[in-house]
């Protein structure tokens, strides 16, 4: 599959629109993204504690360090 | 004898590693609906109607048979002559029974021949030269001798982990070789008017021969008595390389027993995996006892190279497969593994630590490890490490869920003292009643650990029991690894008063 840096993808917004599952195209991109993209290079981030796992070759490092 | 093959039916042994006897029976029941189903140590025999694809699915045998002869022992006598005609005997079939046997073997092995060309029966014009063949070939025979079970059908494939047929029992006596006779007599001149095909069709016999029998005639020379049998009734050309088919003859102080194998690869080389870590049958005999079903999540928190993830992928799809490991060149193993089965929708892979694994509680079906401790590392450090593993695996596993460990023989005895469950050690009986057996083997084979030892391991840990309560012991099963052997141990999460 063809590698892609997705950075901030501007074809999703912030936030689904109230009207969201009627809008097809944008049905459409939330499916690419959430099913057919593949992190290959790139960050988990907790969304409690803030803390980053980096992904490496498609396989996010979640290994604690002593003190975690 | 007449084949059995009427309605396209046929009767089939399958070898099978020591312990995973009762998981190919089970499954060939399943997966093939077959009948008659009957094993010994170390080979499952079975009737079926399935077609050739739907065999080459099995997943816990070694190497598939069709079965040509199956009778009492051979008689063992001091006159070697007589039991070798009585060997010879068992090949000694009228011309329409072996060309019916290749006909067989040809549509497993993907080849539609028409029955005509094959039928075309040349009425042995060798007949007449056969004396001089015999001479030649005793001449110029060359004789294999392997005394490890590790031979032929261990073609290992580049990459691929070494696939080990089933292990010698030590009671056996057993010496083992392939035996061929190269068959030069193309040289003497006389071109018989035989079909061509039958002319450069080329046979191998390989012969195991253990018990009371072994003592007298060695294999080779049941080997070779069996091919000069075959050479002189069919023509046929012996080649020990590159045979088209091979006749296996197996006599031991059970049975005497006569098959060819229908597939040039073992059953264990699985086509969709590239690098084997665990024995791809026992990888998928776990699974078979984790209870995969639609829309389960599973977890292998030490998965390696991933081989027990893919066996339960390929054959229960519809489940979410996750795999955490610690080490980066396992994890890669383990992700080409993935995309060569064509599995990564299937298969999720993280760099974690089983004692500290993120993911949240209760949240799988299945836990399915095997434990590498006990193997490479010193069993010193083990018994710190496996209450932590055992309390993460119990932790992200849901009320009902299952643990499928395989452990070595020495973590086995730790095992015991970490999760005894006050008096009641038996395991839930399995249906099929053969766990019983493997249960009742489990536990004779562990029967010389030293209390003492034993003893101080239980006090140690004593305050650690009542940690892993939930966890029931749900079976144990003994299997042989090739060199080692090791046991499954199966274990159901059940609720406790307190937990929340």
């Amino acid at each position: 599959p063809p590698k892609k840096k997705l950075g901030h993808p501007s074809e999703l917004p912030p936030e689904p629109a109230p009207d969201y599952e009627g809008d097809e195209s944008f049905l459409r991109r939330v499916h690419h993204v959430l099913l057919e993209v593949e992190v290959l290079e790139g960050v988990l981030q907790c969304p409690d504690s803030g803390r980053r796992f980096p992904i490496s070759r498609g396989i996010p490092n979640m290994l604690l360090s002593e003190e975690e | 004898g007449r084949l059995k093959m009427a309605a396209g039916g046929g009767r089939y042994f399958c070898t099978a590693g020591r312990g995973m006897e009762p998981f190919l029976a089970r499954e060939v029941r399943a997966r093939l609906g077959a009948t008659e189903v009957d094993y010994v140590t170390g080979k499952v025999f079975f009737s079926t109607e399935a077609e050739p694809g739907e065999l080459r699915k099995l997943k816990s045998g070694e190497r598939l048979f069709l079965l040509l002869k199956k009778c009492t022992p051979l008689m063992v006598s001091r006159h070697k002559g007589k039991m070798l005609q009585e060997i010879k005997s068992l090949v000694t079939e009228e011309p329409k029974y072996w060309l019916d046997v290749i006909s067989i073997w040809r549509n497993f092995h993907g080849h539609e021949e028409k029955k005509d060309d094959v039928s075309q029966e040349n009425q042995l014009p060798l007949k007449r030269k056969s004396e001089e063949e015999t001479n030649i070939a005793t001449k110029r025979q060359k004789m294999e001798q392997e005394r490890e079970t590790v031979s032929e059908e261990c073609q290992a494939g580049a990459g691929e982990g070494c696939v080990v047929p089933e292990r010698k029992s030590d009671w056996d006596c057993q010496t083992e070789s392939e035996t061929s006779l190269e068959d030069r007599s193309k040289s003497s001149g006389e071109k018989p008017i035989a079909n061509s095909e039958q002319l450069n069709f080329s046979f191998r016999v390989s012969c195991r021969c253990s018990g009371a029998i072994a003592k007298i005639l060695p294999s080779q020379e049941i080997g070779r008595a069996v091919g000069i049998a075959l050479m002189k009734q069919c023509g046929w050309r012996a080649d020990l390389r590159y045979p088209d088919l091979e006749i296996f003859v197996h006599l031991n102080d059970i049975h005497t027993v006569v098959g060819i194998p229908l597939f040039k690869l073992p059953l264990a080389n699985r086509e969709y995996i590239k690098t084997a870590g665990l024995r791809s049958t026992v990888a998928w005999a776990m699974a078979s006892l984790a209870e995969i079903s639609a829309g389960a999540s599973v977890l292998d928190p030490m998965c390696g190279l991933g081989t027990i993830l893919l066996e339960a992928a390929k054959e229960w799809p519809e489940a979410c497969y996750w795999g955490a490991d610690i080490s980066d060149s396992q994890l890669e193993g383990a992700d080409v593994n993935i995309r060569t089965a064509g599995l990564m929708d299937k298969i999720e892979l993280l760099k974690a630590s089983v004692r500290a694994l993120p993911l949240p509680s209760e949240s799988f079906d299945a836990v399915i490890s095997d434990i590498p401790f006990g193997k490479k590392f010193k069993i010193t450090k083990d018994i710190q490490l496996l209450p932590d593993i055992l309390q993460e695996m119990e932790r992200v596993l849901r009320v009902g869920g299952t643990v499928v460990l395989l452990l070595s023989q020495d973590l086995h005895k730790r095992m015991d003292a970490i999760t005894k469950c006050a008096e009641n050690d038996s395991p839930n009986a399995i249906s099929d009643g053969a766990s019983e057996t493997a249960t009742a083997k489990a536990l004779k084979v562990d029967g010389n650990s030293s209390s003492s030892v034993n003893g101080v391991e239980e006090s140690c840990l004593s305050s650690q029991r009542t940690r892993f309560g939930s966890l029931v012991p749900d079976g144990i099963y003994g299997v042989s690894l090739g060199k080692t052997d090791a046991f499954i141990y199966k274990y159901r999460k059940i609720s406790t008063a307190g937990n929340r």
